[in-house]
């Protein structure tokens, strides 16, 4: 069994007509990189508020089927509880930060759970120098760049330790460069840490080369799950309109007109380079 | 954007910012004990010096300035009512004592406000916050307080952006009587309400994402001690109160004006 699954979650918000999501299983497994995309409204923010008991805890309205996160199901358990398992980061950084200094919003997680002094201090230097904030620790929120706050927002849900950081569109409010520092900070958490990150994202060209796994949604509905390179490659994902890496579009324009590509789809400029490299010796 | 800039907070370190808050406090307290001790003058000057040292080891003096600036047309208000009521009891004339009260009145008034001021001038919103959390105020007061004064510079940035764009669409804030003028900020206000109510429930979602009321025995962080400072403070404070008192009781003060007289 995966860290977090769905099974045949159907979920209507309080006062809405329809469904926000519809009958969406999915299986997000131990150590993953998980992308998941899809257009505007396809109800990507609805599932990750799902993750951690947001929903059906926080919004109320009308739940179907059962989420599993972290072996709970997140029905039966509060969400201060699943929030230890499952770190949750939102759009804008801006109202995610509470306090008036950096350490002390990374620490608010292990306040409210009552974590000694100590093993605190040493829990937040520790997030502080992973995320790269720790000469800010002082700071007030208000002389943070966004680019900032949103690390410190990351280092805020890392302190409490979860097995998954899900993380909802964290860099839609940012600069293309501080996107791309913040989705390296991301990576290393995968990859280092090994814990589990779920990324909802609209820019694949800088992220789809780090998922092991993407799940593509529309009009709250899971069309496409399964490995990135398969799935970015097929003309479903190109109709539904979301943003195939230029690397990747390229990839199948040369194979249509006829050049001979080594068979590893590229899903950024990287391996195309690679490829096309190795394509030029072999001609 | 300059009217707003007063409201940021900013971390300074002095030896006055680092006092434990509640010393500070009770500091406070103890000068406004004493000013009220006193109605004579020369007290109230000295009460009004002795806090002259502290404003200059935290180096604020300009904030402590504009303070008193600030409470300027109170205390000319408190002066003119003083004197005016000695004018017509002294049956119509100025006498020296009577300016001189009416001077001490109002320099009462202007050693509250500077206690006061270098209280708040020297205080972080988090030390406070920290304070009343360890004076065992419940922890949602604290938290709202905190988060009011996080939010200040945030919901001011966004009144100056909903009023240019308001502007940029042809409001004329300036414009008007005096009730028209109240009217034309309604399109300012309403937005930045609905704003301010959308971002409290993001607010809310981060909290219960970070485990907001998992435990009744939430820890903190920071823990105020007790410093050397704190204890100079102390001696000071409990110094003050003490002659004070005994001033009261056994010292006879004399009128400035009768000091005045006696110069060679």
């Amino acid at each position: 069994m995966g860290v977090i699954e769905t099974r045949n979650v159907t979920y209507t918000y309080p006062g809405a007509p329809k469904p926000s999501i519809a009958d969406v299983s999915i299986n997000i497994e131990k150590g993953e990189f998980t992308l998941i995309t899809g257009p505007s409204g396809c109800g990507k923010t609805t599932l990750c508020r799902c993750f951690n008991g947001l929903i059906p805890h926080f919004y109320q309205g009308e739940m179907k089927g059962e989420t599993i996160a972290a072996g709970l199901n997140v029905s039966e358990h509060p969400i201060c509880e699943l929030a230890k398992h499952v770190g949750l980061v939102f759009q804008n950084p801006e109202n995610q930060l509470f306090a008036l200094s950096v350490e002390k919003d990374v620490a608010f997680g292990l306040e409210n759970l009552g974590v000694p002094r100590e093993e605190m201090r040493q829990r937040v230097d520790e997030v502080l120098n992973l995320t790269g904030i720790y000469d800010l620790r002082e700071r007030g929120p208000s002389e943070l760049s966004g680019g900032q706050q949103q690390r410190v927002a990351i280092a805020s849900v890392l302190a409490m330790q979860p097995e998954v950081v899900v993380l909802d569109e964290p860099t839609s409010f940012l600069d293309p460069l501080s996107a791309k520092k913040i989705f390296e900070v991301i990576r290393n958490l995968n990859r280092k840490l090994g814990i589990t990150v779920v990324l909802v994202e609209h820019r694949l060209d800088l992220t789809a080369r780090y998922a092991d796994h993407i799940i593509v949604m529309d009009e709250g509905k899971v069309v496409l799950d399964g490995n990135p390179h398969e799935i970015l490659c097929s003309e479903e994902a190109r109709l539904i309109g979301i943003g195939i890496p230029k690397a990747t579009r390229l990839y199948q324009m040369l194979k249509k007109d006829g050049l001979k590509l080594g068979n590893t789809i590229p899903l950024s400029s990287e391996e195309m380079a690679s490829l096309l490299t190795e394509a030029l010796k072999d001609g | 954007m300059s009217v707003f800039s007063g409201l940021k907070f900013r971390k300074v370190s002095s030896p006055i910012h680092n006092l434990d808050p509640r010393m500070k406090f009770v500091y406070v307290c103890a000068i406004f004990a004493a000013a009220i001790l006193f109605s004579e003058l020369l007290p109230l000057v000295i009460l009004f010096l002795i806090q002259i040292p502290f404003v200059l080891l935290a180096s604020v003096e300009r904030e402590w300035l504009r303070s008193m600036r600030g409470a300027a047309f109170l205390a000319t208000i408190i002066f003119l009512t003083n004197i005016g009521a000695a004018f017509f009891r002294d049956g119509y004339v100025f006498t020296a004592p009577s300016v001189e009260g009416a001077v001490a009145m109002t320099l009462r008034f202007m050693v509250l406000v500077e206690s006061f001021s270098v209280f708040f001038l020297t205080t972080s919103p988090d030390h406070l916050g920290l304070a009343l959390e360890q004076t065992r105020v419940p922890y949602e007061f604290v938290f709202a307080f905190t988060t009011a004064v996080r939010f200040v510079p945030v919901l001011a940035e966004e009144a100056q952006t909903i009023m240019d764009a308001q502007k940029a669409r042809g409001l004329e804030l300036e414009r008007g009587n005096f009730l028209k003028r109240i009217r034309n900020y309604i399109p300012i206000l309403i937005p930045l309400i609905i704003g301010a109510i959308r971002r409290s429930l993001e607010l809310a979602e981060a909290m219960e994402s970070r485990a907001w009321g998992a435990t009744k025995k939430r820890t903190n962080l920071y823990v105020l001690k007790m410093h050397r400072g704190d204890v100079v403070l102390i001696a000071i404070t409990f110094g003050i109160l003490a002659t004070a008192v005994y001033a009261r009781l056994f010292v006879r003060i004399p009128p400035v004006n009768e000091l005045l007289r006696n110069l060679p």
